[in-house]
């Protein structure tokens, strides 16, 4: 373990840490832009995020402990999974061994897990709803998940997010394989899933058919700053995932060089603004279903993760 | 029997069609509106006729680039213009009324894949030709589309989609037979095409008479044996 494997951790954790607004903020500035209208600045959620936590805090009556815990719990479990996955560089670094590819799924999990938690307990009806609504979809997502990863693990006999990057990079035949499009189509959907983004609803405040905005409706302040920035790094954790792990692993630092690790933050950030860009168009393209209709994206999903394994015990 | 041997190139070529064929008869399961049927199966028989002459290709059967042109002909064009022809005629845009969601669907389709699956190792084993996974790939994909088309027919009431149902599942035997059977007699691809014919033009009749004595193409309104 030299000095060098250590900063580059720091670094892989400071560029998710870092960059996951200015990715909040290009998908919400292109997004209007598409739909033809000017969009907010590229560093607003930067300057959002700055104005929250000079804010007082107001309390709901009847907060307890978990009001304050799970914003700290969520940020946390997001600084935790850059550790487990390449950000920037191709190989292993201190501690990355700490939880395999199901590791990281638990860590990403165990913050939305806390949230739902605090939805709940100020007991306000938005929160309930939202949690419940979120439960619902974490219910119906999590045996796609679990099937997405066997099906990596299949593809590269072993569950280490390093060992697939290296696997797809090496060998076209597997890259191009039914198998591992299946997957990249799969994970596309969790993806939008994960983040909010499913047809059903818009992602924006107060309206009746929010999931995640409802259930941190009763924060506000360096709270509400915390919960809004672990929801980006939540976003950008899965982006950087589907690009450095599945659809496109190349551009990652190799020797773990200054310049190539710089070279590396720059081709992640162009990697997730062309992923962006998908989401962008899905989401300005699909038109919103009825409410009750949340379980069709992530049956399509389900079964492309179930084909995905299936084509892999044909390969 | 002898079992087909393709180099890995035209192993692989097969194996992404086949399954690319696949996903079109989920696109067919998941959906509700009745041209989204017509146009996944217009282009899944454009992948089987692609499949024809690429079998032909590499294993030299002249014929075969005749099937595919006939496959192309009728079940890429003529089958669904004819199909879509009475959809306008009917003014059934939709399935209203089904039995199962599109989503459960979606999972019970999975599960006959994985059924599909197990099965085809079965014969692949008693085939005594475990080597080639092309083989087994065919086989799962001809045998998971029949258990599709079974599906269809059970869980829908529009009685196109009915027949659709139908169209898959004979996809799917045409499919499997193309790979695994390269060299089947011409005369026979050629009954199957007019019998496929003859069943969609007796349909497209049977569907104006139910239009007409009970004003609806869903079959949930056939209780009675009644005239």
């Amino acid at each position: 373990m030299s000095l060098r494997d250590i900063l580059l951790q720091i670094a892989q954790v400071a560029a998710v840490l870092l960059l996951s607004p200015l990715l909040q903020g290009f998908i919400h500035r292109y997004e209007e832009r598409v739909q033809r209208a000017r969009g907010p600045s590229l560093i607003q959620p930067y300057r959002d995020l700055w104005k929250l936590f000079h804010k007082e805090l107001v309390i709901p009556e009847g907060a307890s402990a978990i009001h304050f815990l799970a914003p700290v719990v969520a940020f946390t479990a997001m600084l935790i999974v850059p550790i487990l996955i390449p950000v920037l560089t191709n190989f292993p670094l201190p501690l990355s061994n700490m939880g395999d590819i199901l590791g990281g799924g638990l860590i990403l999990t165990l913050g939305g897990f806390f949230i739902t938690l605090a939805g709940l307990d100020s007991g306000s009806a938005y929160g309930g709803i939202g949690s419940s609504r979120s439960v619902m979809i974490t219910i119906l997502a999590e045996p796609t998940l679990i099937l997405v990863l066997v099906g990596i693990t299949l593809l590269a006999n072993s569950m280490l997010p390093f060992v697939v990057n290296h696997l797809l990079v090496g060998d076209l035949s597997v890259y191009w394989s039914p198998a591992h499009v299946f997957l990249v189509c799969a994970f596309f959907i969790l993806l939008l899933v994960e983040t909010d983004r499913m047809p059903i609803h818009s992602s924006t405040h107060i309206e009746v058919y929010m999931i995640e905005e409802a259930r941190i409706l009763e924060y506000s302040g360096p709270l509400l700053a915390l919960v809004r920035w672990a929801s980006a790094m939540k976003q950008f954790l899965l982006y950087t995932i589907f690009c450095n792990v599945l659809l496109l692993p190349w551009g990652l630092s190799i020797q773990g060089t200054v310049l190539g690790t710089l070279g590396a933050a720059v081709a992640v950030l162009g990697k997730l603004a062309l992923i962006a860009c998908l989401v962008i168009l899905v989401e300005t393209a699909q038109s919103r279903l009825r409410f009750y209709r949340y379980q069709e994206p992530l049956a399509a999903s389900f079964l492309l993760a179930a084909l995905a394994v299936i084509a892999n015990q044909i390969r | 029997m002898t079992l087909p041997h393709f180099p890995p190139l035209a192993a692989s070529f097969f194996g992404l069609l086949a399954i690319a064929s696949l996903l079109l008869a989920f696109v067919m399961l998941g959906s509700r509106w009745l041209r989204d049927y017509m146009y996944a199966f217009g282009l899944q028989s454009w992948l089987i006729a692609l499949i024809s002459a690429g079998i032909g290709h590499y294993e030299q059967v002249p014929e075969l680039y005749l099937v595919a042109l006939l496959t192309v002909l009728f079940r890429g064009l003529l089958l669904p213009y004819l199909i879509l022809r009475i959809l306008r005629r009917l003014h059934a845009d939709r399935e209203l009324h089904e039995i199962l969601q599109p989503a459960s669907a979606l999972v019970l389709g999975a599960a006959g894949v994985v059924l599909a699956l197990a099965v085809a190792y079965r014969i692949a084993d008693a085939l005594g030709d475990p080597g080639s996974p092309v083989i087994i790939l065919a086989l799962t994909v001809m045998l998971s589309m029949k258990l599709i088309g079974f599906l269809m027919l059970s869980i829908r009431h529009e009685a196109i989609s009915q027949i659709l149902g139908l169209m898959i599942l004979e996809n799917g035997i045409f499919l499997g037979s193309q790979i695994l059977i390269p060299g089947m007699p011409l005369l026979i691809e050629l009954v199957i095409l007019f019998d496929l014919l003859v069943a969609v033009a007796s349909f497209g009749v049977l569907a104006r008479y139910l239009m007409e004595h009970a004003g609806t193409t869903s079959s949930l309104q056939l209780r009675k044996l009644v005239g």
